[in-house]
This record gives structure tokens, C-alpha cells and sequence, in this order.
């Protein structure tokens, strides 16, 4: 067995909820049988942005940002990839914010898990898009919650929040997000409410404002419209949802594409009589 | 133009000029590919504005015996439909040149046109709308007089126009004979008759291909293996993602058109991560916003092609005119120091052969190239050879295979080398798992600030550049070897240099030429060629002679160099660079 790269000691603090996000996935490659040369752990900038660091598996850490694009050009490349994006919420909602409305929109066939602390730890606790109102310098704009907005757009196929304080629950959520991806299906987005024990430690305070949706009588993740309805109503509670909040039917972007395994065959021998072809289009 | 029985074209330019969008710059495409049947080699050029409707939207063609990459100094046919037009042109008129002129809303005034230039002004517009019910046909009314004064037989034009609007079916097609016929009497009632010229000419070998830089670059990016491509529309690049849109699938390629222009180049990123050849390709805006990008591909050495089809800038600048100005942008731009490669052709056989290069490089060398086009060379139509299929090559490398691998008891991602290029694996190889990171890193890719990996991992990144030099692309040289007198010109100025060296020539100032195809790192045979000139003459499209800089920065001898500018928005033309050197020489 080639050695490549030795593991990492994280650099998360003690309590960090990201050591949960991390356990779960790694374990769901085992669970899922995922080859770890055929997965690759793609990261943001910030703490969340080293998880990549931990996980035996193709890492790349994204421009700040940037991990969705990254992350989708390597599933259109090579569709056979279990591709996994990971970063926090100033990284998927404010700079790369962007990017997930797209992500949404066009659903490529990876996982992104949300390393939501609603704060910049790594910075020292600046606040961001998902911070609560209210905190430090968050006095104006309420928070953004990307599973909302995920719910409003139709092109969405599978929306989950876990919660670090919760590993059974996480760990589910994570083996049907990339499993989602894996069949398919396109993109599954799975938020995590991962607290800063640094700069915004609020187990204390999480736990009371989640509700599971398996404890919601009746509850249909196929059915949007009640999902969202739902979301908005435990909202305005100044509470969220946990579980599987949505799973629609799509074709995933590569599928839509019809990319083909990477490495088609790029030798000039075999690739020259059609090129030829389309060059002799242009002779006058 | 004078009237004789036979004549032979040797060198004809036209400029067709209406409002944009009402049909008229078609009049162009027709009298294009006439010509072109005639056996002439044409380049077209676009000088639209940057709108769908309305604003002056002026097509140039120019036919030539030799083989032209640029417009010539006069224009020796106007077809205008408005005044603007021909106010725009009025100085660049041939003295014995052909203006038609559709008068339906402003009569020619007196004085406008010299007093040699024949003038055919009727109400086209007016004439189309009365006799045939549309004002669009006034473009097939113009047609006849264009070809009259071309000296192109009626038939020819009528058989063109079968050709072209057959497809329409045949109500259209009737209509456009019947109002070609209606230029045709109005041609013979100003005495342009039938039968007097005739164009023919041999000067074009079959088989030529007829296209734009852009189209050879997506071209070339098929050829070299490349796979995936991620773009934003700009003008004017935006015909390399349409082209591959329409091509690529068929080669078990993906295109996609991203969010913006920061997916466009983290996308390829991804991709090239996954062991596929991937490019983007924008203009001067969006190879702002690519920064960041590119800078990461060169830090975290991943492959990666960009091309910048260069436009007027600054900022959104001149949308649709020629410039090439972020020449520093690309050789400088980015944050921290970290190697990178700018190829720069000349015509479209080169944008071919370079991008099959840029593919090599990038990979051979874990690093951003860029193949620097710019407006005109990007988006104009010229004749030239086919390409040499048979000399493309695919080199990825150092890329281990599984196998590989295998046999190796360790792997490092980064590891130091004396060409300072790592052995690498995509994702997907088994045994190859490793991290790649644009942080400073170890030779594993774990994040690390010991100054000591610090300095070596800089002087590796450093020494990829100094390896790939002997494997850059060398110029190309043309003109009198014992010429004291040098000129250098990238991009749409080689074709423009080519033509002004004759100028120059005949003025009695002897010359030679290089084109880098390397401008950035700066090759000695640059530097070699400035100093076996007493002067060289630096052309170039931009205000504060960028190339000129680098050139100097690498080392050139600016004792010897002199700027040749234009910013003005305009193609070069080679009688301006002739008289400005001319005249310079002469001080």
C-alpha cells in the first residue's frame, strides 16, 4: 500500500461541533462502501475548510467560496466521483452565497455539507449571514437559512439539516444525502448546526429549538409546499427543523449532460478523424 | 475602381454600414462569399456595438490575392444605408473608390465625398417598402449595385442568392431576386451595366479554411484532448463556449455555462482535479474576477487554460473593439509570486496550434497557461491553411498511473525535484489520495508556515517556469535577415506587421519581424533578436505599451526598443504603423 498523506490532527477546539460532521463522514464511506481513491472531500476557507485534512480520501481545499464550482467541475469530469463539498456558512452563504443558489437551481450529483456555527471562528468570531440576531455586530439583517432557500427554488431534490449534538441523526442524514448523489438523483444539501464553542457556543441553546421531523405526525418530505409552510412556522417560533426536510425526484447535471466517465479517449490517433471532420466544415 | 472589360482583383476592401440589426451587414456575408468563390482569400471584420438593435453597425471585407490578416489601408467599396456610415469612413475612401448610398432619408450632401469617388445613391429603403412591401429587401437592391461595381456577373449573384435563401423557402427567395433585379435596372439607369468586369482569380488554394481565432482555438482544444470546459458569456470570447457547446458533447466532453466567471475558472479547477483537460476562456473583465483562480491553479499546481480574448479597456471599457491591454494582467496579475505561461498567436492557425500547446504545458507543468487573443484575431474571419492534424501531441506529464503507484512505497504530492515538477494523481486513481491546497504546504500537502519548507516550496514553483523555458514555444520570423531594423507585434498585429513590412519596404526602410509566441517568461530569443537590431519597433494595442514592459522587465534592451501605440479603439492598420516608423526613422 502506497503511504500519501499522513492524517492530520485537527485543529478544531474541544467541543468543536465539527468533529461530529467529521465522524459522520467519515464513516459513512465505510458504511457506504466507498472506495476512498473514488472520493473526494472537497473544503472551504475558515476552521471548517480542514475537514478534508482528517479523511482518507482525494482532499482539495477550495478558494473561499469556491467549493461548489470546484466541486461540481470534478462531478461533470468524472460522474463515477462520490464528491463531497464541505464548508461553513460564511463561506456557502455569504462569499460563495452565490454559488448555492446555482447549486439549487441546476443540481449536480455531489453532497454539501454546511458547517453552520453562524459565526467566523477562524477569524475570531465575526458574525455571518446565519448568525442569530443579535449577535455582536449582527443588529441588522435577520438570518439566512439556506434550507429555505433551497425550499424555494424549484429545481431543489434533497434538503436535510443535521445537528452536531445529535451523531445517530447526523450520521443517517449523511449516509441518504450522499447516497441521493450517489443514485443520481443530483444534489443533496445537508446543513449542520454545528456550534463554536469559541465564539458562539449555543448547545445550550440549540437543542430546545429543534424539532425532528420524525416526531412531526404525518410529515412528508415529498410534499414542499408543507415543508416550507412548516420551516416558516417554526421560524417565527425562532425554531428550526432537523431531519430529512425535503426529497424531490431530478436528474442530476451530469446525467442532463450526459458526461461521460473522464478520460474519454484523448489520443491524437483516435480523436483526429472526427476533429479532422470538423475542421473540414470550415474549408471554404 | 475604373470600369475596363477584364479585370483581375488583386486587393479589394468593402465596408458595409447600416444600423445594427435591420439586415444590412448580411449584404457583407453575401459579397463575402462571392468573392470567396471567385478564388480570392477574404478576412471579415466586425466592428458592431455592443447592442442587438440600433447604433451603426459597420462589417468590413476585405479580398485579397495574398493572404491578409487585417483591413488595408482604404476602402475601395462603402455600401452604406445611413450618413453616419459614410461620414465614419470618408477619410479612409480610395481615391477612385465606389460609394453606394441608400438616400431614403438624408440626401448625400454636396462636398462630402472626394471628387474621384463614383457615387450610386438611390432610395433603397423606400423602393423595397413601395415595390415589394418590406424594407428589408433594400439589402438585396444594394447587392446589385455592390456586385455591378465589383464587376461580378448578374447570374453569380443570382445563383448566390438561390444558395442562400433557398432554405427560406421560396417566397423568400423570389422576393430577394425580384429586388435584386430592382438593383440591377437601377444600376443599368446610372450606367453601372452588366458585363464589363470580370472578376476571377487563382490565388487561393483549395481547400483553405475560412475561420476565426476563436473557432480555432475550441477547435484546438478538441484536438489537444481537452474535455471540459466551463465558460460565462463575454464578448468577445463568447463564440469559443458556443462553438464546444455545439462540438464538445460529440467527444465525450462537458460544456457548461456557469453562474459567472469565478465558477467558470474553479470549475475547470474541479475538473483538472478529476484528471481532465479543462479550460475557460473570457475577456479582460472576466479575467479580473479569474484572478483569484488562477492564482490558486498556480499555487496549488493544478492545470489550467485560460483565454483572454482581449478587448478596449478599462473596466467594461469597449466591449466590442480591439485592444490588448491586460498583456500585464496576465503576465502579473494575482496575488503572491507563482509561475504561469502566456502564449500569444498570431492568426488563427496559431490559435489552433497553441491551444493544443497550452493543453501540454499546463499539465507538463501543474500551472495556469494563458493564450492571450485579442478582439480582432478572436472574432474575425480570415483565410488560411488547414491545420497540421497530424502534428498534434498529448503529454500529460508526469501522471501516475495506478500501477505506478503501486510499485511506490511513498507518494507525495509535492514533492521537490529538480525541475521542481511533482509526479501527480487524480482523483479516481487508486492509491493516489492526497491533498492539494493553494496554503503553503508540505511535500504530503499538509498545511505548513516552517520557513524553511516556505523558501523551497517557492524556489520549486520558481523552477518549473525556468524548466519549461527550452520547451516554450519559439516565434515566428519573417522579413529581411540583415535588417538593422526590428519589429515585434503579438496577436492581431503579426498579420498587420506582415502587411506594413511591405509598406515599409517600398517606402525604402528594410525590416524583420518577430512574433513571440512566449511573451511571458520573457525568452532569450526575444531578448536576442531586440539586441541584433540597432531599433526595434514594439506594435502594440494599448495605451501604455504593455509588451514592451514585459519585454523590458525580462531583460530586453530599452535602448533599442521604441512603443508603436494605438488606443483609440480602431483595428491597427498597417499605412498608420508604416508612416509613424517612416517618419520616425527619418528624425
Amino acid at each position: 500500500m502506497t503511504e500519501t498523506f499522513p492524517l492530520a490532527e485537527p485543529i478544531w477546539c474541544a467541543g468543536c461541533g465539527h468533529f461530529s460532521v467529521l465522524s459522520a463522514l467519515d464513516a459513512a464511506f465505510d458504511r457506504l462502501d466507498v472506495p476512498r481513491h473514488e472520493a473526494m472531500v472537497l473544503a472551504g476557507i475558515g476552521c471548517s475548510g480542514t475537514i478534508q485534512n482528517h479523511v482518507t480520501a482525494y482532499g482539495y481545499h477550495a478558494l473561499h467560496g469556491r467549493v461548489l464550482p470546484a466541486a461540481a467541475g470534478a462531478k461533470l469530469a468524472n460522474p463515477s466521483l462520490t464528491v463531497i463539498a464541505a464548508g461553513g456558512d460564511g463561506d456557502g452563504l455569504a462569499i460563495g452565497g452565490g454559488h448555492l443558489l446555482h447549486a439549487f437551481r441546476t443540481n449536480p450529483g455531489i453532497t454539501y455539507i454546511m458547517m453552520n456555527n453562524g459565526t467566523y471562528g477562524l477569524t475570531k468570531g465575526q458574525a455571518s449571514p446565519s448568525s442569530q440576531l443579535g449577535f455582536h455586530g449582527a443588529t441588522e439583517g435577520r438570518a439566512a437559512d439556506p434550507i429555505m432557500l433551497g425550499l424555494s427554488l424549484p429545481g431543489t431534490t434533497f434538503l436535510a439539516r443535521g445537528y452536531s449534538g445529535d451523531a445517530a441523526q447526523l450520521a443517517t442524514l449523511t449516509d441518504a444525502a450522499i447516497r441521493h448523489s450517489q443514485a443520481g438523483k443530483g444534489f443533496a444539501f445537508l446543513d449542520v448546526i454545528s456550534p463554536c464553542v469559541a465564539y458562539n457556543d449555543r448547545y445550550h441553546n440549540w437543542r430546545a429549538r429543534l424539532c425532528d421531523l420524525d416526531t412531526v405526525d404525518g410529515y412528508d418530505p415529498r410534499d414542499r409546499t408543507a415543508a416550507f409552510s412548516l420551516a416558516a412556522a417554526l421560524e417565527a417560533e425562532g425554531k428550526k427543523p432537523t431531519g430529512l426536510v425535503y426529497e424531490g425526484e431530478g436528474l442530476a447535471l451530469e446525467a442532463a449532460l450526459g458526461a461521460a466517465p473522464a478520460d474519454a479517449n484523448i489520443d491524437p490517433a483516435a480523436n483526429m478523424p472526427a476533429v479532422r471532420e470538423l475542421m473540414d466544415s470550415f474549408r471554404g | 475602381m475604373t470600369a475596363s472589360t477584364e479585370r483581375r482583383i488583386e486587393d479589394v476592401n468593402v465596408i458595409v454600414s447600416g444600423q445594427g440589426g435591420d439586415g444590412s451587414l448580411t449584404v457583407s456575408t453575401i459579397l463575402a462569399d462571392l468573392l470567396r468563390q471567385r478564388g480570392l482569400n477574404v478576412y471579415t471584420e466586425r466592428d458592431v456595438l455592443s447592442r442587438i438593435k440600433g447604433g451603426v453597425a459597420v462589417a468590413g471585407l476585405r479580398a485579397s490575392r495574398d493572404v491578409r490578416f487585417g483591413r488595408g489601408d482604404h476602402v475601395e467599396l462603402v455600401v452604406s444605408f445611413d450618413l453616419e456610415g459614410i461620414e465614419k469612413m470618408v477619410t479612409q475612401l480610395a481615391p477612385d473608390a465606389v460609394v453606394v448610398y441608400d438616400d431614403s432619408d438624408v440626401p448625400m450632401p454636396a462636398g462630402l465625398l472626394p471628387a474621384n469617388v463614383r457615387l450610386f445613391a438611390a432610395p433603397f429603403a423606400r423602393l423595397a417598402v413601395r415595390k415589394l412591401g418590406r424594407i428589408l429587401y433594400k439589402n438585396s437592391i444594394a447587392v446589385a449595385l455592390a456586385t455591378r461595381s465589383l464587376g461580378i456577373a448578374d447570374d453569380d449573384v443570382r445563383h448566390g442568392f438561390e444558395q442562400r435563401f433557398n432554405r427560406l423557402g421560396p417566397a423568400i427567395l423570389g422576393q430577394n431576386l425580384q429586388a435584386l433585379d430592382l438593383g440591377f435596372e437601377l444600376a443599368e439607369e446610372m450606367g453601372l451595366s452588366a458585363g464589363h468586369d470580370t472578376v476571377e482569380q487563382d490565388g487561393r488554394p483549395e481547400g483553405q479554411l475560412q475561420i476565426t481565432g476563436n473557432q480555432a482555438a475550441a477547435l484546438g482544444f478538441i484536438a489537444g484532448g481537452g474535455r471540459f470546459f466551463a465558460g460565462y458569456p463575454i464578448t468577445p470570447a463568447t463564440e469559443i463556449l458556443e462553438s464546444l457547446e455545439g462540438w464538445l458533447p460529440d467527444f465525450g466532453g462537458v460544456v457548461w455555462q456557469a453562474e459567472d466567471e469565478l465558477a467558470s475558472v474553479n470549475m475547470a479547477i474541479g475538473a483538472a482535479l478529476a484528471g481532465v483537460r479543462a479550460m475557460t476562456s473570457t475577456s479582460g473583465p472576466g479575467i479580473a474576477l479569474m484572478q483569484e483562480g488562477i492564482g490558486h491553479a498556480g499555487s496549488a499546481e493544478i492545470p489550467l487554460v485560460v483565454v483572454d480574448c482581449q478587448r478596449g479597456g478599462p473596466s467594461t471599457g469597449l466591449p466590442t473593439k480591439p485592444e490588448q491591454s491586460d498583456l500585464n494582467m496576465m503576465a502579473f496579475g494575482g496575488n503572491g509570486d507563482f509561475p504561469r505561461i502566456v502564449l500569444n498567436p498570431g492568426d488563427p492557425g496559431d490559435c489552433f496550434e497553441l491551444t493544443v500547446e497550452a493543453l501540454n504545458l499546463a499539465e507538463r507543468f501543474q500551472c495556469p497557461v494563458y493564450l492571450a487573443l485579442d478582439q480582432a484575431l478572436s472574432q474575425n474571419l480570415a483565410t488560411i491553411a488547414p491545420f497540421d492534424l497530424d502534428a498534434v501531441t498529448v503529454d500529460r506529464g508526469k501522471r501516475l498511473s495506478a500501477e505506478q503507484l503501486a510499485s511506490m512505497s511513498e507518494y507525495r504530492r509535492y514533492a521537490f525535484s529538480d525541475d521542481g515538477v511533482s509526479a501527480y494523481s487524480v482523483a479516481g486513481t487508486p492509491g493516489g489520495m492526497s491533498l492539494v491546497t493553494g496554503n503553503e504546504r508540505d511535500e504530503f500537502g499538509r498545511v505548513s508556515t516552517s520557513p524553511e519548507n516556505r523558501a523551497r516550496m517557492v524556489e520549486k514553483r520558481a523552477q518549473k517556469i525556468e524548466s519549461a523555458r527550452a520547451d516554450l514555444p519559439r516565434g515566428r520570423r519573417t522579413g529581411d535577415p540583415g535588417a538593422t531594423l526590428g519589429l515585434i507585434g503579438v496577436g492581431s498585429a503579426y498579420g498587420v506587421l506582415l502587411e506594413a513590412m511591405e509598406e515599409l519596404e517600398a517606402g525604402g526602410v528594410s525590416t524583420r519581424l518577430l512574433q513571440p509566441r512566449t511573451v511571458f517568461p520573457v525568452l532569450d530569443e526575444t531578448l536576442e533578436f531586440i539586441t541584433s537590431c540597432e531599433r526595434v519597433y514594439v506594435v502594440e494595442h494599448n495605451a501604455t505599451g504593455q509588451l514592451a514592459g514585459i519585454i523590458a522587465q525580462g531583460g530586453g534592451d530599452t535602448k533599442r526598443m521604441r512603443k508603436v501605440l494605438r488606443y483609440d479603439g480602431l483595428p491597427l492598420r498597417p499605412g498608420d504603423i508604416a508612416r509613424e516608423i517612416i517618419e520616425r526613422e527619418s528624425l
